[in-house]
């Protein structure tokens, strides 16, 4: 089943390249974080804002509706994808939460090679 | 310990796998005392929700007592009796404090699936396929609960398990389908479906001031639970479900349309028997026959209430009815952490009462005859809840 959920990931990942542009390489990835913008600007901004900064273009914008802020980070590949949304984790509720060590039963072989790869596919992305 | 774990397509066995441990600082352990099957469960048993994998532990609506709480846990205590939320929220984005914690932004760590196939992920669910966050389920012994102090909610001590385990997703699913259609004196509200979630939708919708309640079901156990509440009911097998509502409620239709079925409707029919098979040969994802009826039936300008879980895309879609006659669509996963609180609350009272729910108390061991019991409604099942 894990299989098919990759393909269909894949098969609607096709169907929206078809459908749109193709992703622009210089394009942003943004996620909208519960704080104020004086918190992530600065010298005392989250170590981890700092080090994307080193190798990205990172913009900081208030949200509209008061809604904390907007961090768009450019020529975000998968992993920097990861890295941000762990970083709004970190910011909106103190912790990165884990899953990777959870109770399971028998994993056939597939699955033993599946869980992980499907896990890599879903937070880093199929762009 | 001990947990049921899917094994492939309708197969389910009891293993032996590893405890669960503290993995973060807000997490807490806990020991399940009671942990009920869901209609929800059998798309993943069925084999609909991709992304669910043979080893995985089902099971998401349980009561149990806090074992271990991590070092950032504030208010939960070792030792208290909690209903955990099949929903996990963090409680500190913006969608959470909004009240809409099934949105949540931070719960599930494996976003990229939903973002892909819905344009956004919403939180995860305990046991509910690695898109839908890959935690382990509650059917076991022990079940990790991130975010404790959000997601655990104490228990009165005068609310019996077999009440408060549906404290965790049927009472405050069936509670936010009313909600979400502003029940209120006056209304003439139809609930499509009487498993536990339709029984609850009818019972708030009661205790939010209906006018009428018409409960709508095929199996007769199920439809007098929801008679016995004070609800009119309608046996799709027997009448033109369209046809009654109409006179039943002056030819206006019902003011709120709660759809508690989901992606494997049942019905009659030749729309039914395309249904079917056009699902059997994964040409849609959902079989659509209820949402569509509750469109059909709605009055103009009323709302229709989406409870049963979809996943992904309906065919013949009757949008035109939707834009023509006004209505408004509304639908989610529960929000449950709004309702919970308030539902103990009146458990407490007696005002609310889970427990005939709890057809079938049954040991974890016997949890793949549950599923069966459950999913074929043999021996008058309503829910089969496991006491591991």
């Amino acid at each position: 089943m894990l299989v098919a959920g990759a393909a269909a990931v894949a098969g609607i990942a096709l169907v929206r390249a078809a459908r749109s542009a193709p992703p622009n390489p210089d394009g942003w990835f943004a996620v909208t974080v519960e704080t104020e913008p004086s918190r992530l600007t600065g010298p005392d901004r989250p170590d981890e804002l700092a080090r994307l900064s080193e190798r990205h273009e990172v913009r900081i914008k208030p949200a509209p509706g008061g809604r904390g802020s907007e961090i768009a980070v450019r020529e975000a590949d998968g992993e920097t994808r990861d890295r941000v949304r762990k970083l709004k984790q970190l910011l909106e509720t103190g912790e990165v939460l884990l899953v990777d060590q959870q109770p399971e039963g028998h994993r056939t072989p597939l699955g033993r090679v599946g869980v992980p790869a499907f896990r890599h596919l879903t937070r880093k992305g199929v762009r | 310990m001990r947990a049921l774990c899917w094994t492939g397509v309708n197969e389910l066995s009891v293993e032996n796998v590893p405890d669960p441990g503290l993995l973060n600082r807000q997490d807490a352990v806990v020991k399940v005392t009671a942990s009920s099957t869901c209609g929800s469960d059998l798309h993943l048993l069925d084999g609909y929700v991709p992304t669910m994998m043979a080893g995985d532990v089902l099971g998401h609506e349980f009561v149990g007592e806090v074992v271990e709480t991590g070092p950032d846990v504030r208010e939960r205590r070792v030792g208290e009796r909690v209903t955990v939320c099949s929903i996990i929220g963090c409680g500190r984005c913006h969608y959470c404090k909004e009240g809409l914690w099934s949105l949540c932004d931070n719960s599930n760590p494996n976003p990229g699936f939903l973002e892909t196939s819905n344009g956004h992920a919403g939180a995860a669910i305990f046991g509910y396929s690695h898109a839908l966050g890959g935690f382990a389920g509650s059917h076991a012994e022990y079940v990790r609960v991130p975010y404790a102090d959000v997601n655990a909610f104490p228990v009165p001590e005068n609310v019996p398990d077999a009440s408060a385990v549906f404290a965790s997703d049927a009472v405050p699913t069936g509670w936010m389908g009313a909600d979400l259609g502003e029940v209120g004196p006056g209304d003439v509200v139809a609930v499509w479906g009487c498993g536990g979630v339709g029984q609850m939708a009818t019972l708030a919708s009661l205790r939010m001031g209906a006018d009428r309640v018409i409960a709508i079901d095929r199996f007769p156990e199920r439809l007098a639970m929801a008679a016995e509440m004070g609800a009119d009911v309608l046996d799709y097998g027997d009448v033109d479900v369209l046809e009654a509502l109409k006179e039943l409620t002056g030819g206006r239709g019902p003011d709120v349309c709660i759809e508690a079925v989901g992606m494997e409707s049942h019905g009659t029919g030749a729309q039914y028997a395309y249904d079917r098979v056009k699902h059997a040969l994964r040409l849609q994802t959902d079989r659509g026959l209820s949402l569509r009826q509750a469109i059909h039936a709605c009055r103009k300008g009323g709302v229709v209430s989406v409870l049963g879980v979809y996943l992904g895309v309906v065919d013949k879609f009757p949008m035109g009815a939707v834009m023509n006659k006004g209505l408004t669509l509304r639908g989610a996963q529960q929000h449950g952490h709004r309702y919970i609180p308030m539902i103990l609350d009146r458990m407490s009272k007696g005002e609310i009462d889970a427990s005939p729910l709890l057809t079938h108390p049954m040991r974890l061991e016997d949890g793949s005859r549950g599923y069966e019991l459950f999913k074929k409604k043999q021996d008058g099942c309503v829910r089969a809840v496991f006491r591991p």
